[in-house]
């Protein structure tokens, strides 16, 4: 040894691993049988190995630096073949969550989402805004708090009205999340760069390039899903159902809201809601709320029958889970109970899926959910660094 | 009441307790489920460190048993229930027929007469073997087994004409009443088909560390030339993979203790029959405690032993070429890769003999199947029934507990 490396574990750091889903981490003894069980992790520098002695010196500067946090797919094979039940697959996933707070702007809700002693906040700002606009709706403008038409028929419109609470409402949260993100994306990329400087031999693909083949070769066919073993199909499937569903539900909304803003322009584009349940949008619309609740029942079942021995869920599992959930089962409710024609019920489940879906998407940057851009940014940026 | 002592299993460490209470004056008797003595020891090539051959020990022991009257030993024999209390135990003994005279008759020429081919456990079904057979030639007791459920027509009637063999004999029932038993049970090489990752038992050129004893043992099924099991090669580029099945969790949950070094001293031997080999030992920490530390730098000084920190995960074979590849992360470099070898030798760890067996002693074991209690009854346990030993301390232990068996029967 010419020289000795000082190795200073930053103590705290690994309390805090350990407390967002990595209290395994000080059973590793580095047999490295995790790097070699997992089917997608490269050949050199492999994960999640180095992870783990990270981990347990408390290299923090190593740990929160590295884009490999984000190739990890997350199907538990490390874990299940881990001979000391460190649970490798589980300390990356909790890495991930430490990013969701780490890497994002007001740092505050990044707190509340680490924790289920914060969720009341959480719901209580969509559920406070929501209360407030029904308030006033139902004094000012619609004269009753369940509102009905001559024909007794329930339009949700009459009550949170399209052009003046919902739209502004949710494009505000939409193009905020989108802010945040952009802001996220930026720290998460300026993390990635190694020290010094990097020598490129040959030439290097576009940022832009590099994106479009992880979208169309591993995002839309969920390649890497497949890789990580055929034994975990029932996953890939819920996964897969679950991101189409958002995917056709994203495009039912997009039309709607151009249809619907676009007719105020052009009247022969005008689309009106409720749509007629043979409208094509509306048969997308009901496809995708089947297709997110399928899958959601999958995953969900999958996290269910887990072992706790080999992986064990974290909150941040489980909150997405729920408000997904929440999402979906409110919505079919509406849909349902307003064709049922009980006004009573119908708003009330309206205004709840109000509330879940702001939480959806407002806090999205800091739930698990953020891997949507993060994880795609993060397998962008290695491809262009050609790590693969 | 009774002064004499059982010693239940005729390995190296029950047949060093039985000498060594026989020799101060006590009357022992050894229970062997095995038709012979020696053990696990017997079906080693070689000991570590001093690489001599298991002969050597065990021909010392079968001589001080040999004459010494105070030395009962029963083989093919199994403890059915032990009853009574320190000082007063009633054991009943179930006793295979051996089916051959007590002449110790050499019986090799009708064996291999014989056309029945029985799959040889003893080379851990690397061979097969006539149904009429002694494991090794200095087999103790040096007496043919006969199995009559393995013989055909043909093979009855050749066998049956001869005096020496009687397929009548039947089952025996004996009871004893000792005084102290001494449980030395041993252990039984990790079950590989549980290694799902590491081929399951399925690649036949990727054998387990007890395999290869037998294939260099000069008694084994090559007469000690090392060769793949598939072809006959001998192999130039073989591969160790270290605990394959132990410290894990998932297997045993326990460093076997003597992986390392028998690896070690397999290394050194391969090197020495083929002196253009190469060898790799995939580890994950090299544990050569003490004064096997100086055997360690030994191997290690060979150029052609490479030691890779790396625990292998992934085993598959070439069927084309019937080389194994292992899969392995260089922990040190921070590399995987998948690397070709002409032999893999697995480094199962020791289970013990009782675990998932019935135990009719009453003792309490562990959760991994060890002997843990007993002592206030009057048992006591001896050798790898404790923990994972090597022979040297399998001896200490196998004193150890003669002593303790002596204390309880004294006076009685």
């Amino acid at each position: 040894m010419a020289q000795s490396v000082r190795i200073q574990p930053d103590l705290q750091f690994v309390k805090e691993l350990q407390a967002v889903g990595g209290e395994s981490l000080k059973k590793c003894y580095q047999c490295a049988t995790c790097s070699v069980a997992c089917p997608i992790s490269p050949a050199s520098n492999p994960y999640p190995r180095k992870e783990m002695v990270w981990a347990s010196w408390g290299l923090k500067d190593k740990l929160i630096n590295n884009p490999d946090i984000w190739l990890c797919h997350n199907c538990g094979t490390c874990s299940d073949l881990c001979p000391r039940g460190a649970k490798p697959g589980d300390l990356l996933s909790a890495l991930r969550n430490m990013a969701y707070q780490r890497i994002n702007v007001f740092p505050t809700i990044g707190k509340w989402m680490s924790s289920p002693k914060y969720l009341i906040n959480l719901i209580a700002i969509p559920a406070i805004l929501w209360a407030v606009i029904w308030f006033i709706s139902a004094n000012y403008y619609a004269g009753s708090a369940f509102p009905v038409g001559p024909d007794g028929e329930i339009v949700y419109g009459n009550l949170f009205f399209g052009d003046y609470f919902i739209d502004p409402i949710f494009m505000l949260t939409f193009f905020g999340m989108v802010a945040c993100f952009f802001k996220g994306t930026r720290n998460l990329i300026k993390s990635f760069k190694p020290e010094g400087t990097t020598l490129v031999l040959g030439k290097q693909k576009p940022l832009l390039l590099c994106l479009k083949d992880v979208l169309f070769e591993e995002i839309m066919t969920h390649k890497k899903f497949k890789d990580c073993g055929d034994d975990r199909s029932d996953r890939k499937a819920g996964h897969m159902l679950v991101f189409y569903a958002f995917l056709a539900l994203m495009v039912v909304t997009g039309v709607v809201a151009v249809g619907h803003w676009g007719g105020y322009l052009f009247h022969s584009i005008a689309i009106h809601t409720p749509l007629n349940l043979t409208n094509p949008i509306k048969i997308l619309a009901n496809v995708g709320a089947i297709m997110l609740i399928v899958g959601m029942a999958v995953l969900t079942n999958r996290r269910r029958s887990q072992e706790d021995a080999k992986t064990k869920s974290n909150y941040y599992d489980w909150y997405l889970l729920n408000v997904i959930w929440a999402v979906a089962l409110t919505g079919v409710l509406s849909e349902l109970s307003r064709l049922a024609g009980i006004p009573q019920i119908a708003y009330t489940v309206y205004y709840m899926h109000l509330v879940a879906v702001w939480m959806l998407f407002a806090y999205l940057p800091w739930s698990k959910l953020g891997h949507v851009v993060y994880r795609t940014v993060a397998l962008t940026y290695v491809r262009h660094m050609g790590r693969r | 009441m009774s002064n004499s002592i059982l010693v239940v299993g005729g390995g190296f460490s029950g047949i060093t307790a039985a000498l060594e209470a026989a020799e101060l004056g006590y009357e022992v008797y050894i229970v062997e489920k095995s038709p012979f003595l020696g053990g696990r020891v017997a079906q080693l090539n070689k000991y570590f460190p001093k690489l001599c051959p298991p002969s050597c020990g065990l021909e010392i022991q079968f001589q001080r048993i040999k004459k010494n009257p105070n030395v009962k030993f029963f083989t093919q024999a199994t403890v059915d229930s032990v009853a009574g209390e320190a000082g007063n135990f009633t054991v009943t003994l179930s006793i295979a027929p051996r089916c051959t005279a007590p002449s110790s008759a050499e019986l090799s020429t009708l064996a291999e007469g014989l056309e029945g081919e029985v799959t040889d456990e003893f080379n851990f079904g690397l061979s097969t073997r006539k149904p009429l057979y002694m494991d090794t030639p200095f087999a103790f007791p040096n007496r043919y087994v006969l199995e009559k459920d393995n013989l055909s027509q043909a093979d009855k009637l050749k066998v049956g004409s001869s005096v020496h063999c009687d397929l009548n004999e039947s089952e025996k029932s004996v009871v004893l009443n000792v005084g102290s038993i001494v449980l030395a049970t041993g252990w039984k090489p990790y079950d590989v088909t549980n290694l799902t990752n590491l081929g399951a038992g399925q690649i036949k050129n990727c054998v387990s560390n007890m395999q290869l004893e037998r294939l260099a043992s000069p008694n084994g099924p090559t007469n000690g030339a090392i060769q793949r099991p598939t072809d006959g090669k001998a192999p130039k580029k073989i591969a160790f993979v270290q605990c394959a099945g132990s410290r894990d969790q998932n297997h045993l949950n326990f460093c076997s203790y003597i992986c390392c070094m028998a690896s070690l001293k397999q290394a050194l031997y391969v090197r020495e029959q083929y002196p253009d080999a190469e060898v790799t030992i995939y580890y994950i920490d090299l544990r050569t405690p003490g004064r096997y530390d100086k055997f360690m730098r030994k191997a290690t000084a060979d150029e052609m032993i490479h030691l890779v920190k790396g625990k292998v995960a992934g085993v598959e074979s070439d069927a084309a070429t019937g080389d194994v590849i292992v899969e392995v992360e260089d922990a040190v470099k921070g590399t995987k890769k998948k690397v070709r070898h002409d032999m893999v030798v697995l480094a199962t760890g020791m289970q013990p003999s009782l675990s998932g067996e019935k135990n009719p002693f009453g003792v309490q074991l562990d959760e991994d199947g060890f002997v843990i209690g007993g002592e206030a009854k009057g048992i006591f346990a001896a050798g790898c029934a404790t923990k994972p030993l090597d022979v040297m301390r399998t001896a200490q232990s196998g004193t150890s507990a003669a002593l303790k068996a002596i204390q309880t029967v004294r006076g009685r």
